[in-house]
């Protein structure tokens, strides 16, 4: 099976690959795995003024993997927390066109996306909370 | 005829007591032979793996049993002698040989066993979402910085051979890991046989069960995580 240019371009040039302190402030981590075929994710956001103003990620899996995580912190550059929320597997899907046995790979980006979020909110809540 | 309002057989077990030679009509209950007419009997592919090679629900499984089983019912089932038989048992022992194949690749290996096992009774467990490893995978995604640092730095330099003998270090620590988890796993199937074994229905032993699958899919899971790092570990330092 061949990869697709757009795969092998976000493969050989993964785009924001790195991480952030994970207790900085404003930054959200989600952390998941496929224990199906073992791949790992991290991606993370650092949101300023509900705005997400960067993301990074790091992934130990195949070249679908780490394409779906590298685009998908492109995508959430200069998004709002609400609107990334709407982040689709499928969007993933067709944009780097992956056949259905990589499907799950950008299942597994949309969950840490929804992951990062989650996390982000809930340090956000605890802020609020303490502040109170 | 009898009626059991409240029986609790499953579509599986009404299916096999109801079914009926393909040939002659009279009733099978999930042999591969009809006792009557001898035709061979295709195994329904609802039937489970263990089902389909006469084993029970076991995770402990006698390698020997199992392939002398294997081999009997390759015999009986095998495309070669059904040549001059009629399409109708033709057709039956291609599906059947291709069942068998694939039930005994599947029950043959204790791990895809253990899955497969998994993948049946999960139903109840499968709500049990285990939150993912965070230490596992930072260690994961840590390891494979150093992979990437390794594989860029120049062969032959100082900085080569102090990567490669941590990299050497983590290697048998990580294959010392999935030892240990597949001597934990290897006790979680002789506790699940127990279990079996005991065939309670208190809800202590639903408590265990689930308890057992439960952590029978996070020793897994952990362990398809941890080979998968091992074996680019291997591949990259040789």
């Amino acid at each position: 099976m061949a990869y697709s240019d757009k795969v092998v371009d976000h493969f050989t040039n993964p785009r924001n690959m790195g991480s952030f302190k994970k207790d900085e402030e404003g930054v959200g981590t989600g952390m998941v795995g496929a224990p199906e075929c073992g791949d790992v994710m991290k991606l993370q956001i650092k949101v300023q003024n509900d705005m997400i103003v960067d993301a990074k990620f790091k992934t130990f899996g195949c070249g679908s993997a780490i394409a779906s995580s590298s685009l998908a912190t492109e995508w959430l550059k200069g998004k709002t927390i609400e609107e990334a929320q709407k982040i689709k597997n499928t969007d993933i899907v067709q944009e780097l066109n992956l056949p259905p046995v990589k499907i799950h790979c950008s299942v597994l980006a949309e969950d840490a996306i929804k992951a990062a979020l989650a996390d982000y909110q809930k340090k956000a809540d605890g802020i609020l909370a303490d502040a109170k | 005829m009898d009626h059991h309002p409240h029986s609790t057989a499953g579509p599986r077990e009404l299916q096999m007591a109801r079914s009926m030679c393909w040939h002659c009509q009279s009733e099978v209950a999930g042999e591969y032979f009809c006792d009557r007419c001898v035709k061979v009997q295709p195994v329904s592919k609802e039937l489970d793996y263990f089902t389909c090679l006469g084993f029970p629900r076991r995770l402990t499984i006698d390698q020997h049993q199992l392939e002398a089983k294997f081999y009997e019912l390759s015999r009986a089932f095998h495309p070669d002698f059904y040549q001059n038989k009629s399409a109708a048992e033709q057709t039956i022992s291609l599906g059947n040989s291709a069942m068998l194949n694939t039930a005994y690749r599947t029950l043959r290996d204790p791990i895809e066993r253990a899955e497969y096992l998994l993948d049946l009774e999960a139903g109840s467990v499968k709500q049990i979402r285990n939150s993912p490893p965070a230490d596992l995978f930072e260690e994961i995604l840590e390891l494979q910085d150093t992979l990437n640092e390794y594989r860029a730095v120049e062969r032959t330099s100082a900085t080569e051979s102090t990567l490669r003998t941590k990299l050497q270090s983590e290697r048998n620590m990580l294959e010392q890991r999935q030892r240990d988890m597949e001597a934990a796993l290897q006790q979680l199937f002789v506790q699940w046989d127990a279990l079996q074994d005991r065939g309670e229905a208190t809800s202590q032993a639903r408590a265990e069960r689930d308890r057992i699958l439960k952590e029978m899919r996070e020793h897994l899971s952990n362990r398809t995580y941890v080979k998968n790092i091992v074996s680019d570990l291997v591949s990259t330092i040789g």
